[in-house]
């Protein structure tokens, strides 16, 4: 029996035959349903763009003004930044770190792994920390929460809503946008064929 | 019925990284793929996963007793607890947010508590079960853990926003430092409990 013709189902460890499926069709685990493997097109050239796009959007989702407030003519604005700073200055440091790495560092460690492991791949360039890149995504990519945080930013503004003018800044699309990206990569991504590519390239790179 | 051939009755272990077969040997603990180290179950998962949860009820406990946010208008505060915060809402005739946050905040956590205590309870005494079912439950523990962040979310967009000195101010209470540690909790619970129990214990 040869090893590499063969899988186990991460969720109940059933030993199955590997069987490749095409583009458009997916492998599920025939006792416990587990989705084995969805491939897509192009994933790895797919996975380059968007976060080469989610890079450069980045900075404006960070840096520039989410939402505005206008209270009995003090006007206020908020970024990313700014919750998790006036939270460190309340004294608040455990809740304004858990912000911190949710919505700020994850996303964008995520963005910037995604990229240099798709680099590396779509260029066919090995390295030798391609496997500790892609673990470490994985690892990371369930704490990075901008699809909860554009929920947060809703509840919050409806709760404003009757108290303040609101106003929404050019940050809210550029994070609506990288949103949007970061959504599309994970549903673009292949993590088989990821790690089939990445144990080609370092096994060429060891001849 | 026939027993099922698993990756462990074959002397096989499946990385938890990267998915790729090693089989057992005396030599080797490390993937020969990503270089993570193997291991036929998540190590310690009972253990690691009943630490957790016990640490996620008790903050559960300070975390809806206590203000989570102060909302101070013209010089006169007004703790909320998260309940607190959802009856606001109720009166403020926005009830579908209202229940948003309640399923986010309340039933969300709660309901990932007992799931899990559940699914190590059924571990524990081998309660024969339908597999399937239970590992669908374990999914979706797994999945919704994230979206009870909302709050903490939300509360970090009002303290940096409505933060006008006299005029309007909105603090975090002591219960955001307890709910975002109960949330925390109880994602790496999940994650640290390992579904190839469920069919483990199954005759």
């Amino acid at each position: 029996m040869k090893i590499s013709n063969y899988l186990a189902c991460p969720e109940c460890d059933l030993l199955l035959r590997r069987n490749t499926p095409v583009v458009g069709e997916k492998a599920h685990c025939p006792r416990c349903r587990y989705l084995l493997h969805h491939p897509r097109t192009d994933s790895i050239a797919r996975t380059f763009a968007l976060s080469l796009t989610g890079l450069f959007l980045l900075f404006p989702a960070n840096l520039l003004p989410i939402v505005g407030i206008k209270v009995l003519g003090n006007a206020h604005d908020g970024t990313l930044w700014s919750g998790v700073m006036t939270l460190f200055d309340e004294g608040m440091w455990a809740v304004a770190l858990v912000v911190f790495l949710a919505s700020v560092l994850f996303p964008i460690l995520s963005i910037v792994l995604s990229l240099l492991i798709s680099g590396h791949l779509y260029f066919n360039r090995a390295n030798r920390h391609l496997s500790l890149w892609l673990r470490t995504l994985q690892h990371i990519d369930e704490w990075a929460m901008l699809e909860v945080y554009l929920l947060g930013i809703i509840v919050a503004c409806v709760k404003l809503a009757s108290m303040a003018e609101l106003k929404f800044g050019l940050g809210l699309t550029a994070f609506v946008l990288l949103l949007l990206v970061t959504v599309m990569l994970a549903s673009n991504f292949d993590s088989t064929l990821f790690w089939q590519r990445i144990e080609q390239l370092n096994s060429h790179e060891k001849k | 019925m026939k027993k099922n051939n698993t990756a462990m009755t074959q002397r096989l272990y499946r990385c938890h990284d990267c998915g790729k077969l090693t089989p057992k040997s005396a030599t080797s603990t490390h993937c020969s793929r990503c270089g993570s180290t193997v291991h036929a179950r998540l190590p310690h998962s009972f253990q690691r996963t009943l630490a957790l949860l016990i640490s996620g009820f008790a903050l559960y406990i300070p975390a809806n007793l206590f203000p989570i946010m102060t909302v101070t208008r013209l010089g006169v505060g007004e703790p909320h607890t998260i309940l607190g915060g959802i009856i606001a809402l109720i009166h403020g005739n926005m009830l579908p947010i209202a229940m948003l946050v309640l399923v986010a905040s309340i039933l969300v956590p709660l309901l990932k508590l007992l799931g899990l205590t559940l699914l190590l309870l059924c571990v524990h005494y081998r309660w024969q079960v339908n597999a399937k079912l239970w590992t669908r439950m374990y999914r979706i523990i797994a999945f919704v853990g994230r979206w009870s962040m909302l709050d903490i979310f939300m509360i970090s967009i009002l303290v940096s926003l409505v933060n006008l000195g006299g005029v309007a101010q909105v603090i975090a209470g002591s219960a955001a430092t307890a709910f975002a540690a109960v949330v925390v909790l109880t994602m790496f619970a999940a994650k640290s409990f390992d579904p190839r129990l469920i069919w483990d214990v199954q005759n």
